[in-house]
C-alpha cells in the first residue's frame, strides 16, 4: 500500500489539527482549575457529554447555537455541583463521585434524547442552529495563513485564547495564588484565611463551564447533531493531557495539539484505502505515548536532580 | 473475670452485626425505592403510568421461569464483570478498561472456538474459555508495566485500551474472520464443541451461570481467606502502611490487575460462547461499566456482587418487556441505575443510619 506523505500533510491537515484540538483542549483547561485545587476529576468526560446534548437542546429552544451554548453552561454548572456536594461536603471519594458521573451522565442523556427528541442513539434535524465560521479581518487576506488560522468557528479561536486567560488566571491572580496554594498545601492556605472547600467548589464549576465548551463544540460545530459517545474518551484524553503538564497551562496545550493531531491524522488517513478500525486507535496510541513520554521526562529529571545534589554533597565532602 | 464480662463481648459482638446488617439492609431499601420514585416520576411526567411500567417490568424478570432463568443467564456476564471490578477497586487498582478486556476476551475464545477443530466438548469448551481468561489478563499487562515502571495512574491508559482493544476486535471481524452470513458484523459461529451447554429448554440460560457463581465463592475465598488475597486487600486500603511493613505492592497490584482482566475476560468468553455463538461487534452494550457499578453497589465485595448482578440482569431484561408493552421507553432503568449510583456514592443513609444504630446501642447499654 504506497501513500504519498504529501498528500497526507497538507495546510487542511493543520487547519483540522487545531479544529480537533479544540474540544479536548477545553475540557484540559477546565480541569486544570480542578486538578490545580487537588481533585482528581474524573468526571470530565460526563460533563462533556451533558454538555453536548444540552447544547443541542439549548440550540433548538432558542435557535441559536449561543443559546444552546447557555444551556450546556447551566446543566454543566448543575452537574459540576452535584458532584461538589457529594464529594466536598458528604465527603464520598472523587474517583468514585466522577466514575458515578459519567455513568449518570450516558443515563441521562440516552433517556432524555427519547424523551425530549424523540429520537434513540442520536438525533439530529435542522432545527438544531449550529456556529458559522468566523474569518480573521487582516489574516483572511494573507494567503496559507488564512487557510490555517481563519474560517473556524467561534469556539476554536475562544479556546486558544482562553489557554492565555487560564495562564494569567493561575499564575498573575491573586485567585490563582489561592487556588494553587489549596492544591499543594492546604494548611497553609488555611493559615492565611482561604477557605478550601469554596476555592474547590470554584474550581470544580470553572471546570463544568469549560466541559460545557467543550461538549458545546463537539455537537454544534460541523456536524450539528448529537449522537450516544459522541465525546469518544476526550474528557480522558484531557485527563491525560492534564497529567502530561502535571496541571499547568502551557504544557497541557501541548499534549493536546499532540492528540488534535493525531485525531486530524486519523480522519484524513480514513480517506486511504486504510481499515478504518487501526487508524482510528491512532489517537488513543498517540494518549498513551504521550504519558509514557512525559513520565520518562519526569524520571530522568528526577535523576538529574539526584546526580546533582549527589556532586554537591561530594564537592561539599571534600572542602 | 466473672460471667458479665465474659458474656458482654459476646452480646456486643451479636449486635454489632446485627446493627451493620440492619443500616445495611436499611440502606439499600431507601436507595432502592428512591432510584425506582425518581423512575416513577419521570415516567409520570411522560404521562405513563409508573404502577404498570413498574409491574411489567417485574413480570419481565422473573414473570415466569424461562423468564428468570433468561434474567440468571444474563447476570451471567454482569456477576464476572463485577467481580474483576470487586478484585481491582479492593486492592485500590481503578481499572476501567473492563469493556476493553471483555471484547478481547471474547473474541479470543470465539476464535479458539471456530480456529480449533476435532476436539472433544470437554477440552474444547475449557480451552476456549482458558483462551478468554488469557486475553483479558494479557490486555492488561501494557498498564501494569506502566504503572510499576512510571507510576502511571492506571485510569486513563486502561481507558485507552478499551477503545484499543474494541477496535482491534472490531478490525479483526470486519477484515480477517468475517462471516458473511452472520447478519451482523461478526465471525463464524463456534463449532458445536466450543458451545456452553443449555439445561433448561426453552430459555437461554448455560452452564456459563453455574461458572460465574462458583467464581463469586473462588473469589471470595481468595479474596478474604488467603494470604495473597489479605495483602491485595491490605495494599488497598493503605498502600503506605502496607510497605512499610513489607508487603509486595506492586506485585499486589500486579496482581489484582491480571486477575481483575481474566475474570472479565472470562465473561465475555461465557456470553459468546453460552449466548451469542460468534463473535459480533457489539456484543456488549457496556457489560464492563456495568461491572463497575455492581461492584460499587456491593461495596466491592464478592459476595455481594452476586445480588446486585441479578439486580442489574433484572432491570436489563424487564426493561425490554416494560418498553414493549407499556411504551415507557427503557432508558428510563438508566435514570433509576443512575440516581441509585449517587445514592450508594453518596453513602448518605448508610452513615445516617450507623449513627443512629451507635446511638441506640449506647443507650441501650447503660
Amino acid at each position: 500500500m504506497e501513500i504519498d506523505l504529501r498528500g497526507i500533510i497538507t495546510v487542511s491537515l493543520i487547519a483540522a489539527t487545531l479544529r480537533m484540538t479544540t474540544p479536548v483542549l477545553l475540557a484540559t483547561m477546565g480541569g486544570i482549575f480542578s486538578s490545580q485545587t487537588g481533585i482528581f476529576h474524573v468526571g470530565l468526560e460526563g460533563l462533556m457529554d451533558i454538555g453536548a446534548f444540552f447544547a443541542v437542546v439549548g440550540s433548538v429552544a432558542t435557535g441559536s447555537p449561543w443559546g444552546g451554548l447557555l444551556y450546556a453552561f447551566v446543566a454543566c454548572t448543575i452537574a459540576s455541583l452535584i458532584f461538589a456536594v457529594i464529594h466536598l461536603e458528604l465527603g464520598a471519594n472523587e474517583i468514585i463521585v466522577g466514575l458515578a458521573l459519567n455513568i449518570f451522565a450516558i443515563g441521562m442523556t440516552k433517556y432524555l434524547l427519547v424523551e425530549i427528541l424523540g429520537n434513540a442513539g442520536y438525533y439530529q434535524s435542522p432545527l438544531i442552529k449550529g456556529f458559522s465560521p468566523v474569518d480573521i479581518p487582516i489574516i483572511k487576506d494573507i494567503p496559507i495563513l488564512n487557510e490555517i488560522l481563519s474560517g473556524h468557528f467561534p469556539l476554536v479561536y475562544i479556546a486558544f485564547l482562553l489557554v492565555i486567560v487560564v495562564y494569567l488566571v493561575l499564575y498573575k491572580t491573586p485567585f490563582g495564588f489561592h487556588l494553587r496554594t489549596v492544591g499543594e498545601k492546604v494548611e497553609a492556605a488555611q493559615a492565611i484565611g482561604i477557605s478550601p472547600k469554596r476555592i474547590k467548589y470554584i474550581g470544580l464549576i470553572i471546570a463544568g463551564i469549560f466541559c460545557a465548551m467543550g461538549g458545546t463544540f463537539l455537537s454544534l460545530s460541523y456536524l450539528n447533531l448529537f449522537s450516544e459517545n459522541m465525546t469518544a474518551g476526550r474528557g480522558w484524553v484531557a485527563l491525560a493531557a492534564i497529567n502530561f503538564g502535571l496541571g499547568r497551562p502551557i504544557p497541557g496545550l501541548i499534549a493536546c495539539l499532540i492528540f488534535g493531531f493525531a485525531d486530524a491524522l486519523a480522519l484524513r488517513l480514513q480517506q486511504f484505502d486504510l481499515p478504518s478500525q487501526v487508524v482510528l486507535m491512532l489517537p488513543y496510541i498517540t494518549t498513551l505515548l504521550v504519558l509514557a513520554a512525559a513520565a520518562i521526562r519526569q524520571e530522568t529529571r528526577k535523576r538529574r536532580a539526584g546526580r546533582l545534589k549527589a556532586e554537591q554533597e561530594k564537592a561539599a565532602a571534600s572542602a | 473475670m466473672n460471667k458479665n464480662g465474659l458474656k458482654l463481648p459476646l452480646r456486643k459482638q451479636i449486635l454489632n452485626i446485627l446493627s451493620e446488617v440492619l443500616s445495611q439492609g436499611l440502606n439499600y431499601l431507601i436507595i432502592l425505592v428512591l432510584g425506582l420514585a425518581i423512575g416513577a416520576v419521570v415516567i409520570w411526567l411522560s404521562d405513563l403510568d409508573p404502577v404498570a411500567a413498574y409491574t411489567s417490568l417485574w413480570k419481565g424478570a422473573f414473570g415466569n421461569v424461562y423468564k428468570t432463568a433468561d434474567t440468571l443467564d444474563r447476570s451471567t456476564v454482569l456477576i464476572l464483570s463485577g467481580l474483576a471490578a470487586a478484585v481491582a477497586y479492593r486492592t485500590n487498582v481503578f481499572n476501567l478498561g473492563l469493556e476493553g478486556q471483555l471484547y478481547v476476551g471474547g473474541m479470543a475464545a470465539a476464535m479458539v472456538g471456530f480456529l480449533v477443530q476435532g476436539l472433544p466438548s470437554a477440552i474444547h469448551v475449557p480451552l476456549c474459555l482458558l483462551a478468554g481468561v488469557l486475553a483479558g489478563a494479557l490486555w492488561t499487562i501494557p498498564v501494569i508495566y506502566f504503572r510499576i515502571k512510571w507510576n502511571i495512574p492506571v485510569m486513563v491508559p486502561t481507558l485507552m485500551l478499551n477503545y484499543i482493544g474494541i477496535l482491534l476486535t472490531q478490525y479483526l471481524a470486519v477484515f480477517k474472520f468475517n462471516d458473511p452470513t452472520s447478519g451482523m458484523i461478526g465471525t463464524p459461529k463456534l463449532l458445536d464443541s466450543a458451545r456452553l451447554m443449555k439445561f433448561l429448554p426453552g430459555s437461554t440460560i448455560n452452564i456459563g451461570f453455574i461458572i460465574a457463581i462458583v467464581m463469586v465463592f473462588v473469589v471470595y475465598w481468595f479474596m478474604f481467606k488467603t494470604r495473597t488475597g489479605y495483602e491485595l486487600r491490605i495494599v488497598g486500603f493503605n498502600p503506605s502502611f502496607a510497605a512499610a511493613s513489607g508487603m509486595p505492592v506492586n506485585r499486589s497490584i500486579f496482581l489484582a490487575m491480571l486477575i481483575s482482566g481474566g475474570l472479565v475476560g472470562l465473561g465475555g468468553a461465557t456470553i459468546i460462547m453460552g449466548f451469542f455463538g460468534r463473535f459480533i461487534t457489539s456484543f456488549s452494550p457496556g457489560y464492563g461499566w456495568d461491572g463497575m457499578m455492581i461492584s460499587l453497589l456491593a461495596q466491592n465485595h464478592p459476595i455481594g456482587v452476586l445480588p446486585a448482578s441479578i439486580f442489574y440482569a433484572a432491570l436489563a431484561n424487564g426493561a425490554l418487556t416494560m418498553q414493549s408493552q407499556t411504551g415507557v421507553p427503557q432508558a428510563v432503568v438508566g435514570m433509576v441505575k443512575g440516581s441509585i449510583m449517587f445514592f450508594v456514592t453518596a453513602q448518605l443513609f448508610l452513615n445516617y443510619f450507623r449513627g443512629r444504630m451507635r446511638k441506640w446501642k449506647l443507650t441501650s447499654a447503660e
